[in-house]
Formats: C-alpha cells, structure tokens, sequence
C-alpha cells in the first residue's frame, strides 16, 4: 500500500472512532454471558455509576444491581438470533429531583442477539421521555375510559365523605346490592384487603384536584363473587362539597364491569410492571407506586411502612443447585411474599434476591408483625426445585413514616436498607426496624 | 523547572507544575493529560492520550471536554466533581479508580481530577492500571 493510501486509510480509521466515541447513545458488544467485548464512552458513562465491582467487564454485572432479570431474559431466548428486548426501561431511582443533576433516572435498554455467542446492546438516558409520558399517561387513562364501549355500569352517587348517598337500579344490577347499601362507604365495593380508609379518602381529593380519578382493580358484589372492575370518580359540578350536608350527593361515582377486558389490561400491564421471573411487581412499579403514596401521605397523613427482603446467603444456593435452582427458590419467595401482604400493599423485585413490599396506611410495629410472619414462614418451608428441597431463610429490614412526618422515598428506602443491614450483621435470618440514626449524606 | 520536579501520576502539587510545561514536555509524560479551561475547552492533550484514545491533537483541542471529546467522564463521578469545585471555588485533587473506552475496549484506569481556585486551568490525568 503506498503511504499516500495509508495516510487516508488511518485519517478515516480516526474519524470512525471519533464518530463512536461521540454517539449521543451508549454501545456495547459482548458475549453471550454478557463479558464485554466492544463499548462506547456513553455506556461508560452510563454504567460505571452503576456498577457493582467499579468495572466494565461483564454487562449483566454492571446492572446486576438495577436490572437483575437481564440474565434470565437472555438464558430463556431460546431464538438463534434477535432482539431480546426492545426499549426495555430500567428504574435506577425515585426520580425525585435531587441534589445531582447528573444523575439519571430511567435507562432504556435493548438487547439484539446476534448468533449462539454475541450480543449488541443500546443504552441510553430516557429519563426526561419517562417523565413527559407519565404526564400523558393520565390523560390516555381518562379518554379509554370514555370511549371504551360500556355494556352496563352502576351509577352511584356519593356524599362528601365517600358514603353512597342513593340507591337506584343500576347499583343492584351491576353490583347485586340492596338499597340497604346507603350509607356505607365506597369501600363496600372493594375487597377486603383491596383498600384502605386512608386511601378511599384519597381518590375523592384527586377527584377534587384533577376533575376525576380513575383506577381498576378487583370489585366486589354482594354476594362476596369479585369482577373487575374500572371506577371513576367525579365531583358533582357547581357544589362545593365543604357546603353539603352529610349524606347529601357530592361525588359521582360510575362504576363498570370489565371483566372481559380484564386479560387483555393485565397482559398489557403485566409486560411493564411485572418482574420476569417471579411475576411480583418490578422496580418500575415500586417506584411509581412509592411516590404516588408518598404523595398522599404527604397531602393527607397517615403512615407508611417499607420492609426490604433479601434472601440469605443467596450465591451459595446459586453456586450448590445451580442458577435455574437460584430463580425456582426467587419465584417461590415472591409467592410467599404475595401471599402474605395484603392486596394493597405493594410488593416488588427490587435487586437480584433483594424484594421491597410498601405498605399503606401502616406503621412500624404493623409491618413488623407481617415481616416476622413472612420469615417464619420461609424458614420452616423449604422451597422444592424439581424434587429437590431446598432450604432458605430471609432478612427484613423496616422503616416507617410516621403520621405526619415528612420522609422522601429515598430516604425511606436507605433506612429501611441499614435495618436490612443491621439483620444480616446480627446474624440472619432475622427482622430488624431502622434504630433512628441520622441519615448519612 | 528543574530536572529534580517530581512530575510522576502521583506527585504532589502537580496541578502549579502542569500548567507550566509546554507541549514537549508535556508529551514526554508517560500518563495521559486532559487539559481544560473554565468553559470545559481541552487546551492540552498530550501525545500518551493522543496515542491511547487513538485520536489526534487537533481533533480534539478546543472541543468541550464532557460533551465532544470525552462523554464517559460526564457524570457525578467526574465532571460533577470539577463543577462542585468550580462553585465552590475549592480545591479539587482526587484520584478515582475508573474505567475508559480507549478504541472502544474497556480499559481499567485510575484517574486523577486537579482543580485549583484561581486558575483557570483544570486538569483530568489517566494512568493506566497494569
């Protein structure tokens, strides 16, 4: 080659890597284990905050901490090639402004298999997208509500306090209740467990700040059979529901069966608020849920417990029975954690073998009594992995928000976590509540 | 400057004696220096960078460090520790254990970030880990 036709040749060779260096979006290359092979500086940027060991070696270790089902997703693609996942968001925190403006609050990441031992993977801040679309999100809520076809809905008018305030025939249709129903609260339309005062009293604020509020979830008849069920609550226009006397309608309340739309939302939701692998909410849900109640509880007080799981000595099991063994005893602890907490309380994969449950409208030694029963429960019933039994225990770490008390999440989440810490220093296998340090920085 | 100037990663009061070496001597170095100025502009990129990244000086110089020249650094770890300092008209001399993407392979590197209050000139150094 002559030096002219090699001057060029490098001349371009700089001008490609300077081109990479400065894609506006992260890069990576790797094997199929993940070990990284090629990466640009914008996944460095991305990724060195995040990760676990302060390197850049492997790509599921550097998010093991944020994005801990990466591994089991890639393990389950069972396809010679193609995209793994596709825009996939990871929740690195609240997303509560912070003092660091650095610090970014969803990534998005997507994952192309390239053949039996390579994989590409796009990483990039959405931070800013995430927030615009949450704002839209509500307003999509509110207009498939609308124009969703109805086949039959339970009018239901309410007083100022959440009592129903007249019966008519759309209430016995939909729901089967008599007109003995007046005079309770809403609540008589939730589960049991489903709601609670505090979070009744809720919706009726929203309705009065936004114009309406809007939830699904399971309803109940008077027969005790659920449906599910969408409910929208609007205040009544032109009264001021301060003026009203008790008893007199200030909400409305249309309440509407869509059972057979039920599988269709929970399909759709599940691909987004769902772990993986254990099916419990994921850390995405846990956020949003989180700020939402500490949003309430800041505008109404009432307290609020967190309880931070972690399973014991979790790598020994993964390193004696094998991974698919490590995720089979996962997908039972979550089990065992839905079945425990109640149907309001909100229970997430937060980490690797780290779960968080957020719990409404209840205090320290409420969340204790539950963590307590949840411990006791996995120590004396040994997961069973295709025959095999296996044995496990877990810690819990508890903080509380007093009513009242004005806590941000993070906070609440870093305390709860050096509870968790302080259980596991003391000997495993235990529960401890958050001592009342101050918070470190 | 004296030939006795300790001008090692690890020297002390490396900040006063980098803004004194003119591009030969910076060149001689054997760890990479990033020089920038208030505005984050590189003004010094000597020839151990130069050679590691695999991009040339004038590539490079005059280009805003965080954003056009070196993205991975931009972050809390990094730039927010320059900006902190700059706001806070502090001294700014940590040395972080960190990761680049020189010719876009991971590369383990300990970096050291120089600030000095009433100078312009700022400076992040890399050194390769063995």
């Amino acid at each position: 080659m002559s030096s002219a036709a090699h001057a060029q040749l490098a001349a371009e060779h700089e001008a490609l890597i300077q081109f990479l260096y400065l894609a506006p979006v992260g890069l990576v290359q790797t094997g199929i284990d993940g070990e990284i092979v090629m990466i640009n500086p914008i996944s460095a940027q991305l990724l060195m905050p995040l990760s676990r060991d302060g390197t850049l070696t492997n790509l599921f270790t550097a998010l093991e901490d944020v994005a801990p089902e990466l591994r089991h997703l890639c393990a389950m693609f069972a396809r010679p090639n193609g995209m793994i996942c596709d825009g996939l968001h990871i929740h690195l925190n609240s997303g509560a402004p912070g003092k660091r403006m650095r610090v970014p609050h969803v990534l998005s990441l997507s994952l192309l298999k390239l053949d039996g031992a390579r994989l590409m993977a796009v990483l990039s801040d959405v931070s800013e997208q995430v927030r615009r679309e949450r704002q839209l999100r509500q307003s999509d809520a509110w207009l498939n509500a609308l124009l969703t076809s109805i086949s039959d809905y339970a009018l239901v008018g309410l007083d100022r306090e959440g009592r129903v305030s007249d019966w008519n025939e759309t209430i016995g249709r939909v729901t089967g209740f008599p007109a003995s129903v007046v005079g309770s609260p809403y609540s008589v339309f939730y589960p049991d467990d489903s709601t609670t005062p505090e979070r009744l009293q809720d919706r009726l604020r929203e309705a009065d700040a936004n114009g309406w509020s809007l939830e699904e979830g399971p309803r109940l008849r008077a027969d005790g059979s659920q449906f599910w069920g969408s409910a929208m609550i609007s205040p009544l226009p032109d009264r001021d529901p301060d003026a009203l006397d008790d008893g007199e309608p200030a909400y409305c309340l249309v309440l509407r069966d869509i059972s057979d739309k039920r599988d269709a939302i929970a399909r759709r939701r599940k691909s987004v608020f769902c772990d993986d692998l254990t099916g419990v909410a994921n850390r995405r849900a846990f956020f949003e849920a989180a700020e939402l109640e500490l949003t309430r509880n800041r505008r109404t007080p009432r307290p609020t417990a967190l309880i931070l799981f972690d399973a014991d000595h979790f790598k020994q099991i993964n390193d004696r029975y094998g991974h698919p063994a490590g995720d089979c005893v996962l997908r039972q602890l979550g089990m065992a954690l839905s079945n425990t907490f109640r149907q309001v309380d909100v229970v997430a994969r937060v980490g690797g073998e780290e779960f968080a449950v957020l719990l409404p409208s209840s205090n320290l030694a409420g969340a204790t009594v539950v963590a307590e029963r949840l411990r006791q429960l996995v120590a004396s019933q040994p997961a069973v992995c295709e025959g095999v039994s296996i044995a496990y225990t877990v810690s819990a770490g508890i903080a509380a928000i007093d009513e009242g008390e004005t806590v941000d999440l993070d906070t609440l989440i870093k305390r709860a976590d050096q509870a968790l810490y302080a259980a596991k220093a003391n000997g495993r296998n235990r529960v401890e509540c958050w001592n009342g340090e101050r918070d470190a920085s | 400057m004296t030939a006795a100037t300790d001008l090692s990663f690890t020297a002390p009061g490396l900040h006063g004696h980098l803004s004194q070496l003119n591009q030969e001597q910076l060149d001689t170095l054997d760890f990479g220096v990033i020089g920038f100025d208030t505005d984050t502009n590189v003004s010094q990129y000597n020839r151990h960078e130069s050679e590691a990244a695999g991009l040339t000086a004038p590539r490079v110089v005059g280009q805003p460090l965080f954003t056009n020249v070196a993205p991975c650094l931009n972050n809390f770890m990094v730039a927010q520790r320059f900006e902190d300092a700059q706001d806070e008209a502090s001294a700014l001399d940590d040395t972080i254990d960190y990761v680049l993407t020189l010719r876009m392979r991971p590369v383990k590197v300990k970096l050291r970030l120089l600030a000095a209050p009433g100078s312009a000139q700022r400076y992040v150094l890399v050194q390769r880990k063995l």
